[in-house]
Order: C-alpha cells, then sequence, then structure tokens
C-alpha cells in the first residue's frame, strides 16, 4: 500500500495552546478516513496543515510534497471543500467552470457540464441566486470534475437538510470515489458517512485517541449492556467508559475478547458514534 | 503563469464590476452634458462656450479651430481621469478584503494559485485593466461628443467633416490620454501598495485603517518636529497634476496660466507636450514602485501566513 498522507510528530501551536499534539498517523491510497472529534479538538487544524494552509512543526508529508511550501503543485492534485458556503456568491456557473478551466490543469470541463446536466443548477445563474444545497452540488460537481488524488472534506454537509445530504454522499460514491482515490473527510453527523467510510480517527485535545480500520473495529470495541452483578463482573474487566440506559449499565471495552463478554450480558460492536463518546469521555475521565 | 494571470485578471474584472461600470456610467454623463451644452450654445449663443462657437465659424484658422476641439476633448478626459482615481483607490482597498468577507478565499486557495499570482493580479489589474476600461470609455465618449457635435453644426447649414471630423486631433488626444491614464496607478503605486497591504489585513473597515495613518502621522511630524515632510510627499502624490509626465507643461504651478492653455492650442502634438522621458526616469516614481513591491510582498505574506479561515 502506498501513503497519500504521512504525518510524523506533527503539532501546531498557536500561543500557549497546542491545536494539535504530537501527532503521528498515515493515510493510504484508496481509503475513506473519517476524521472525528469535538469542537475545538485540533480537526480543522490538522486538515489546514495536510492543505498547506498553515504551517506545522514536525514532518508532514502529503503525496510526496512539503504541503506548506509546495502548495501549488499539491493544489492540482488535492480538492477540498472546506464549507458549503464558500463558492464566491457573485460568480455565474458559467465563469466558474471556464476559470477552473483556465487555471486548473486536471480539471474536465465537460465532466463537471455532465454532472451539473443531472441538477437544478442553470449555467447563466450566480451562485447567490442559489439554494445551499444546489451550491453544494454545485461545488462537488466541480471538485468530482478534477482528476485529483485526494480530496479533503470539511463538515461539507453543514447546514443542508436530509435529502441534500443523502445525495451528497450518494454522489461522492458514485462519481467520485473509484478506489483509486483518497477521501479525508470531518462531518459531525458520524451515522451518515458510518457506512462509507474504510477508516477511522479520533482526535481530541490535539492528540489521536483512535486510528483504526473499520474492519478491525468489530475485533477490539466492544459495547456490552448489562445488570446487577455481572455489571460488577464486567467493571474488573476494565471497561473504558461507562453509562447508564434505562436502568442498565452500558460499558465499552476495548482488547477484551467478546467470548468473555458475552456471558455477562448483550455483547455488541458499539455504533462509530457510541465508541467516539466512549473514547473521548474515557480518556478525560 | 500567462494564463492564470489573464484568468485571474478576467476573474477581477467579473468581480468588481464597477471597473467597467464606472467608466461607463461617466460616458453616459458626460454624454448627457455635451447633449445639453451643445443646446445650450444653440440657445443662448457662444457666452456659454466660445471654444464650440469657434468650431462652426469658417472665418477661423484651422489651428484655433483643432485646439478648440483638442480643449473640449481634454475636458471631458479629464472627468474620466478623476473617476478612475477613485475607482483604483476604492479597487485596492477592495481587492484582498472582499474575498475574506465573504470566505470565498478558501475556494481560491483550495486552487493551484499561488498568493504572490493572486496579488499580482490584483495589480496588473489596477496597473492596466483597469487603465484600459476607462480608455475604452474615453474613446467612445469622445466619439459620441464629436457626433453630437457634428449634428448640431449640421442642423446649423455646417459641413460637420470639415469644421469636426478632419480637424480634431483624435488619435494624438487618444494617444496622450492613454500615456496618462497608464501614468496615474504607476505614479499612485506607493499609496496603491499600502492600500492592497490594508485589504489584505485589515479585519474590518479597511477604509478607515487606510486612511487615518495617512492622515495622523503627517499630524504627528509637524506636532513633533516642526516639518512637514510627510504630509508634502503624500499630498503630492494624491495631486496628479505633480506628476513629472507633466513637467514640460509645468503644471503643478501654473495650472490656470493662460500661456499653458495658449501652449497647449498651439502645439501640434499633445503627446509631444509629455515629458515621457522625465516620467520613466523620475526617482520619485521608482521609489514609489520600490514602497509599492514592498507593500505588496508584505500583502502576499499576511495572505499566505495568516489563518483567518
Amino acid at each position: 500500500m502506498t501513503s497519500l498522507v504521512t504525518a510524523s510528530n506533527v503539532s501546531k501551536r498557536y500561543g500557549d495552546i497546542r491545536a494539535v499534539d504530537n501527532v503521528s498517523f498515515e493515510i493510504e491510497k484508496g481509503k475513506i478516513m473519517g476524521l472525528f472529534g469535538p469542537n475545538g479538538a485540533g480537526k480543522t487544524t490538522l486538515l489546514k496543515a495536510v492543505l498547506g494552509l498553515t504551517d506545522c512543526e514536525g514532518q508532514l508529508s502529503v503525496l510526496g510534497l512539503d504541503p506548506f511550501k509546495q502548495r501549488k503543485a499539491l493544489m492540482k492534485n488535492i480538492c477540498f471543500i472546506a464549507d458549503v458556503a464558500v463558492l464566491p456568491r457573485w460568480i455565474k456557473v458559467s465563469q466558474l467552470l471556464e476559470f477552473m478551466e483556465w487555471t486548473h490543469p486536471n480539471f474536465s470541463r465537460q465532466r463537471a457540464e455532465d454532472l451539473l446536466s443531472r441538477t437544478k443548477v442553470r449555467k447563466d445563474a450566480k451562485v447567490r441566486e442559489l439554494s445551499k444545497g444546489m451550491v453544494t452540488q454545485l461545488h462537488l460537481s466541480i471538485i468530482t470534475a478534477i482528476d485529483a488524488k485526494l480530496l479533503v472534506l470539511d463538515e461539507p454537509t453543514l447546514g443542508l437538510d436530509i435529502i441534500f445530504r443523502k445525495e451528497f454522499y450518494g454522489n461522492l460514491l458514485s462519481d467520485y470515489f473509484d478506489g483509486e482515490r483518497t477521501i479525508l473527510i470531518t462531518t459531525h453527523q458520524v451515522e451518515e458517512i458510518e457506512n462509507l467510510m474504510t477508516d477511522i480517527m479520533f482526535i481530541n485535545d490535539g492528540r489521536i485517541l483512535l486510528d483504526s480500520s473499520m474492519e478491525t473495529l468489530p475485533a477490539t470495541y466492544i459495547e456490552l449492556t448489562t445488570s446487577g452483578a455481572d455489571a460488577d463482573t464486567a467493571r474488573r474487566l476494565g471497561p473504558i467508559y461507562e453509562r447508564d440506559v434505562f436502568g442498565k449499565k452500558v460499558m465499552s471495552f476495548e482488547g477484551v475478547d467478546r467470548e468473555r463478554l458475552e456471558g455477562l450480558g448483550e455483547a455488541h460492536t458499539p455504533s462509530v458514534a457510541d465508541l467516539f463518546v466512549a473514547k473521548v469521555k474515557g480518556a478525560a475521565a | 503563469m500567462m494564463i492564470n494571470q489573464l484568468a485571474l485578471v478576467r476573474r477581477e474584472i467579473w468581480e468588481h464590476r464597477s471597473i467597467w461600470i464606472t467608466p461607463a456610467a461617466v460616458a453616459t454623463v458626460v454624454t448627457f452634458l455635451a447633449i445639453a451644452m451643445v443646446i445650450m450654445v444653440a440657445a443662448f449663443g457662444e457666452a456659454v462656450n466660445p471654444d464650440i462657437e469657434k468650431i462652426a465659424d469658417a472665418t477661423v484658422p484651422d489651428s484655433v479651430r483643432r485646439a478648440a476641439l483638442a480643449g473640449i476633448l481634454l475636458v471631458n478626459t479629464f472627468v474620466f481621469l478623476m473617476a478612475m482615481w477613485f475607482l483604483i483607490v476604492f479597487y485596492c482597498l477592495d481587492a484582498l478584503y472582499a474575498e475574506r468577507k465573504d470566505r470565498s478565499i478558501l475556494f481560491w486557495r483550495s486552487l493551484p494559485i499561488t498568493d504572490a499570482e493572486t496579488v499580482v493580479s490584483k495589480l496588473l489589474t489596477a496597473f492596466f485593466a483597469i487603465p484600459i476600461a476607462t480608455m475604452a470609455a474615453v474613446v467612445v465618449s469622445h466619439l459620441l461628443n464629436l457626433i453630437i457635435m457634428s449634428v448640431w453644426l449640421a442642423t446649423a447649414g455646417a459641413n460637420p467633416l470639415r469644421f469636426i471630423w478632419s480637424a480634431a486631433p483624435l488619435f494624438d488626444t487618444w494617444a496622450a490620454a492613454f500615456i496618462v491614464l497608464l501614468a496615474v496607478p504607476i505614479w499612485l503605486a506607493p499609496l496603491l501598495g499600502w492600500f492592497l497591504f490594508i485589504s489584505a489585513w485589515a479585519k474590518r473597515g479597511p477604509l478607515l485603517r487606510a486612511v487615518l495613518p495617512i492622515a495622523i502621522l503627517p499630524i504627528l511630524e509637524y506636532i513633533i518636529f516642526k516639518s512637514w515632510n510627510l504630509g508634502g510627499a503624500i499630498l503630492a502624490r494624491l495631486r496628479l497634476e505633480t506628476m513629472p509626465i507633466f513637467d514640460i507643461l509645468g503644471f503643478a504651478s501654473r495650472f490656470d496660466d493662460d500661456d499653458l492653455h495658449s501652449m497647449m492650442a498651439e502645439n501640434i502634438s499633445m503627446v509631444s507636450l509629455l515629458d515621457i522621458r522625465a516620467f520613466l526616469t523620475s526617482a520619485e516614481v521608482w521609489a514609489g514602485l520600490l514602497v509599492c513591491g514592498l507593500f505588496c510582498t508584505a500583502a502576499i505574506y499576511v495572505r499566505r501566513y495568516r489563518d483567518d479561515s
């Protein structure tokens, strides 16, 4: 496997605050990596470092380039949607396509027009005349028409209704993702991308709490719903987090044999959202 | 690189529609004024505008008619020059501020375009795109002005081909106008660089932040050192008649001088009254460009390093 992104002891400080604290990870080609963290965890700072929008300490290599120093070369092969609202509001759709065609060596205008023809976005419309959902469709069509190796999405569906959100991820998988391309995505709506991620990373207080493939999660993390004496037995196995649900105890375990837990209650693989809460709260406890 | 710059300057023209709306609006107003002037001259005679009467007078020598026409065209051009001054200043103040205000900077920075290329494209817009757009409006406005006078002459029974179209020094006026329009942003370069820097740096209210230091620093210099060097230098930059290109005419000291007007009237070529050599070899011009370069470098640095997304 080839690593597209390699971070080794990467840190970013804002004054006394360490937004990213000595982080190391790799993202391999063809993966869809979900990056999750509470507000202020350092997600956006990390993404900015990957995109060369901010400098950082440590070694960071993206597509074999130093993202901050070689940003122009990098941007030929990386796309990002930082927010749904960043397309310039004054521009006409046709002007945007023309500008992309002139400035981006890997942009296919034909492909963008094909993708847009499936939407209600008119080419003579200005961005300010489009609904938020349509702006996102436009942005995704443009990004999809770029033959890029890595796509970075930072809260790409924030503020969109459920129909547009579903459609966004549907289009992302069917039109953009082809097994060769790589996606790095952050969102608060974890449930919506749970089934499309191949890898997952949790970050909190600038540190990585979890970096795993989705395939190996069930073998490592188990959630147990139990009560009474079984709960006390289970607790001795060292859950990373425990919560009460309708009078029962729900415990999250890391690296404990499923067989040992199954006799103590109902054992199942936690959802990403529950695992996220367990890791963040467990680390804080 | 070249194609990127062309695309970026086109983007500026799409975004800042004032680049062509302002000259077009000035051309419209000037045309209406020309119509009003002709009507008033027809109604009240030469007291309104002696130049127009001279044009129609078959007894005046061709050189006087030519000078009268040149005078009309120059006054017309002067209005565009003033409008362009404001246009360029406000363009530079907005150029790197608007993209941050609407957050589109995040989109622009997702493309393979460097911060330096972006700032250079703003400079090229101020130095070339705006003067060229203004020049196009000047040409249209001059032609409309002459057409209006032709209609008036024709209705009065005179031959416009003889009195206007073969007499008006159109190409010479246009060449002179274009040279001056191109010289203005070069002369204003240090201020434009400063405005571009402020537009990249100011979190809000770029106009106030750009103007306050220019106003306050000279006053401080006066209070502390009892000297007026900075204030004098800034005021000299703001007044276009001090441009070294006008050295032959000596505009700065004799703006209302009758000799000056007769000199312009008698001269065959207006281009020859422009001291292009003095302008291009002027230490003031080059020092100004250097200051502009420093401020633009700072603007690139701010756009690249400041994390305000």
